[in-house]
């Protein structure tokens, strides 16, 4: 039976395994060691482990630092020597290390889903490049057409870089974090993914501001385009899981709709204060579009005041409620 | 050098000028002696005091005017005892340093003015004048200006101003916090107006003393103190409504061209109009032409809460370099600024409630049909029922290049002058 001696990082997640044979094992700094490690607090003869019933006797070779056992949960706490069982975690100078026996089970492997094969995809120069340029161009194109003062760019330089910026930043975190738990960065993939996500919110907005516009519907705009926006962090948030993590399908879901429900909890909860406020201004739709993107005409002059009573008699219940 | 006949002549009219002024001012300051000496007594400080505190929260001036110890004033003087009495309580201050309770009996508060009563009070009487003075005739304003003691301003009359709707005094001279609710007095010691306010430089407001005539007549026919002193005031700002639409309405409404547009013009004695536009700024990218007009005589019913407010506005815009896009993001952001012209808290009204809807505006004929997006808000009146203050914008939408907007402010309007006035504004206001 082999003995599978695994050196642990951050979180206790498993940075490389040895493999060694035999009744018994040493480790230390030493080449001739079974197992050799490089840490300097390590002596070089440190301990050695004699396979025996239910585990691996662990022998201190008189190291300089000792041995701290940090979990030995199968060991029976009877015996007079330290037996270490299957799974047990020690210390080596700051090198932690699990012992376990080849034939401990392993998870299950995990569906790969389509998704995140799709996903996968995305990590291409050829799909970054135009996605990025387009992605500007509507930037720019946004303060551009929102600037009716002389156009300098000097004046609209910095938001770009800092939006443009924004974004690079958060592919990089994705990135890191793919890195980590996963060991490939898929920068480009984040990054492809969180500028498709920023160019479909901006057509959204004005997609559904169009919309609004031409049926007088301020609401729409107003409850409609955040709960849009959030759907769309959701699906990013599921998407860059898929790429950095290794979550399943569901995890990753109950994630990114936990997140964005935290989000939504949190802004009603700091507007809840303002419900019921008097304001001494009136808040009305004030959104005004291009004659080109109006559809349908208006009422008459005559309609629109008959129409105002249900106006003066909803503004007598806000005065009553106050 | 020899002084010639021509300028002899000049020198000699000047001094007897100089001297006649000498003279009239040596007339008016001995008038202004005697006034006060004679009248003093008749002339009080108001005070509202704080009950908690026991110490005075406002002061302000009034007068006697008859012998049952009836006192008038402005209404701004005793607003916070007339409506909260039970925080504060209202007293005189005498010239003899008496002091007594007052009792709040009526009010006017179109007029600003307040009738309040002491019982226990020897003082003399003013007289009101009857008539209205001559222009530039010499009159004589008394109060206490901030807690001094009494004081004499001599100034002039200058008749009634007709640029307001409730008819004001004009009177040269210096008005002071303190002094309002005391006394004008023409030379011969008769009220001819009640201090009211100042627009500082020696151009100060007085109450015309008819509005006093009427309000004393209306107290007396009643024979008694009014019992819900909110809902008088409600009657009052609902009736001056009434009469003040009832007018507007009926008058022919003048009109003036801004850009391709026809507007309203300065509707007298409503509003006063002002105008501008960016055209002399050689940074501007598109052109902006406004006109702005409003009222300025408006109902004060407390620090926090004016009324009565008319304002009405108009904008011409034209994108010139600007493309369609950058001029709309303009005029959207020009759209959404607007507020309402008068000032009211939250115990005064309720908040606003708006609709917005696409509107055809023009005349029948297909070509002067212009599409534009109309936007109403009305806010009710919490204590006066059946008064609202509304606000009206209303922006064309069929034309990228150019847009008019109008905005209107009516304050202290029922619904049906309100519905009136939107009715007759939109046929007047239009691209034509």
């Amino acid at each position: 039976m082999a003995v599978i001696i695994e050196v642990l990082g951050w979180g206790g997640k498993s940075q490389r395994h040895y493999r060694a044979e035999g009744p018994s094992i040493t480790i230390g700094r030493g080449y001739q060691n079974d197992v050799v490690l490089g840490d300097s607090h390590i002596s070089a003869n440190h301990l050695r482990l004699d396979t025996v019933e239910g585990g691996w006797q662990l022998n201190d070779l008189q190291s300089l630092n000792g041995v701290e056992v940090i979990k030995n949960p199968f060991a029976d706490s009877t015996a007079s020597t330290m037996v270490l069982a299957d799974g047990a975690e020690i210390k080596i100078g700051r090198t932690k290390l699990r012992i376990i026996a080849d034939s401990h089970p392993v998870e299950a492997a995990k569906e790969l889903h389509r998704l995140e094969k799709d996903v996968g995809q995305l990590n291409r120069f050829s799909i970054w490049l135009p996605l990025f340029l387009l992605v500007l161009v509507i930037d720019i194109g946004t303060l551009y057409t929102n600037s009716f003062v002389e156009w300098q760019w000097k004046n609209s330089l910095s938001s770009i870089l800092v939006t443009q910026l924004f974004l690079l930043v958060l592919a990089l975190f994705w990135a890191g974090v793919g890195r980590f738990l996963r060991e490939e960065g898929n920068f480009l993939g984040h990054y492809n993914l969180i500028l498709l996500a920023t160019l479909v919110y901006s057509l959204s907005g004005w997609f559904v501001g169009v919309i609004g516009y031409n049926l007088s519907a301020g609401f729409l705009i107003e409850t409609v385009l955040p709960l849009f926006t959030l759907l769309l962090v959701a699906l990013l948030l599921s998407a860059n899981f898929a790429l950095a993590t290794t979550m399943i399908a569901r995890q990753r879901w109950i994630t990114s709709v936990g997140f964005v429900g935290l989000i939504l909890v949190v802004s009603i909860a700091s507007q809840m204060q303002q419900w019921g406020e008097f304001s001494p201004y009136p808040e009305y739709f004030s959104a005004l579009e291009l004659p080109a993107l109006q559809i349908g005409g208006g009422e008459s002059v005559d309609t629109f005041i008959e129409n105002l009573d249900d106006l003066f008699a909803d503004a007598d219940r806000l005065a009553e409620s106050q | 050098m020899a002084i010639d006949k021509t300028t002899g002549r000049a020198i000699t009219f000047l001094l007897g000028l100089l001297l006649c002024w000498h003279s009239s001012g040596f007339s008016q300051n001995e008038n202004a002696r005697t006034l006060f000496a004679e009248n003093k007594t008749a002339i009080l400080q108001i005070r509202v005091i704080d009950v908690t505190s026991g110490s005075k929260s406002v002061i302000g001036s009034g007068f006697v005017i008859n012998a049952e110890g009836l006192i008038a004033t402005n209404y701004h003087v005793i607003q916070i005892a007339a409506s909260k009495p039970e925080q504060y309580r209202i007293e005189y201050l005498s010239a003899a340093d008496q002091t007594g309770e007052l009792q709040l009996v009526d009010v006017d508060v179109v007029n600003d003015l307040a009738l309040v009563r002491a019982t226990d009070l020897e003082a003399e009487t003013l007289p009101l004048a009857l008539a209205e003075p001559p222009i530039g005739v010499p009159v004589f304003a008394l109060g206490n200006p901030l807690d001094l003691g009494l004081t004499v301003v001599p100034g002039t009359y200058n008749g009634i101003n007709l640029s307001s709707y409730h008819p004001r005094v004009h009177f040269t001279g210096s008005l002071n916090s303190g002094m309002s609710g005391g006394p004008t007095l023409s030379e011969s010691g008769q009220v001819i107006g009640i201090n009211v306010s100042t627009a500082g430089n020696q151009v100060s407001f007085l109450v015309p003393v008819t509005a006093l005539h009427k309000l004393i007549a209306e107290y007396q026919g009643r024979a008694g103190s009014v019992g819900d002193m909110t809902q008088r005031i409600g009657q009052q700002l609902l009736a001056d409504q009434e009469q003040k639409f009832a007018h507007m309405l009926a008058l022919d409404w003048p009109t003036m061209p801004l850009g391709q547009a026809q507007v309203i013009d300065e509707l007298k004695p409503f509003v006063k109009c002002w105008g501008g536009s960016n055209s002399s700024s050689e940074k501007a990218q598109f052109l902006s032409a406004d006109r702005t007009c409003r009222s300025e005589d408006n109902i004060y019913l407390s620090s926090e809460f004016n009324s009565g407010t008319i304002e009405y506005q108009f904008f011409w815009l034209e994108a010139d370099k600007l493309n369609a896009l950058q001029f709309y993001a303009y005029y959207q952001r020009l759209f959404a600024d607007f507020v309402p012209g008068n000032t009211a808290d939250e115990e005064d009204v309720g908040d606003f409630k708006c609709d917005d809807q696409f509107v055809i505006a023009g005349n029948n004929s297909a070509a002067e049909k212009r599409k534009t997006k109309a936007i109403f808000c009305a806010r009710a009146y919490k204590d006066y029922p059946q008064l609202y203050d509304v606000l009206f914008l209303q922006g064309t939408v069929d034309n990228s290049r150019a847009a008019f907007l109008s905005h209107f402010t009516l304050a202290g309007v029922s619904r049906e002058n309100a519905k009136a006035f939107a009715r007759k504004f939109m046929g007047v206001a239009k691209w034509q």
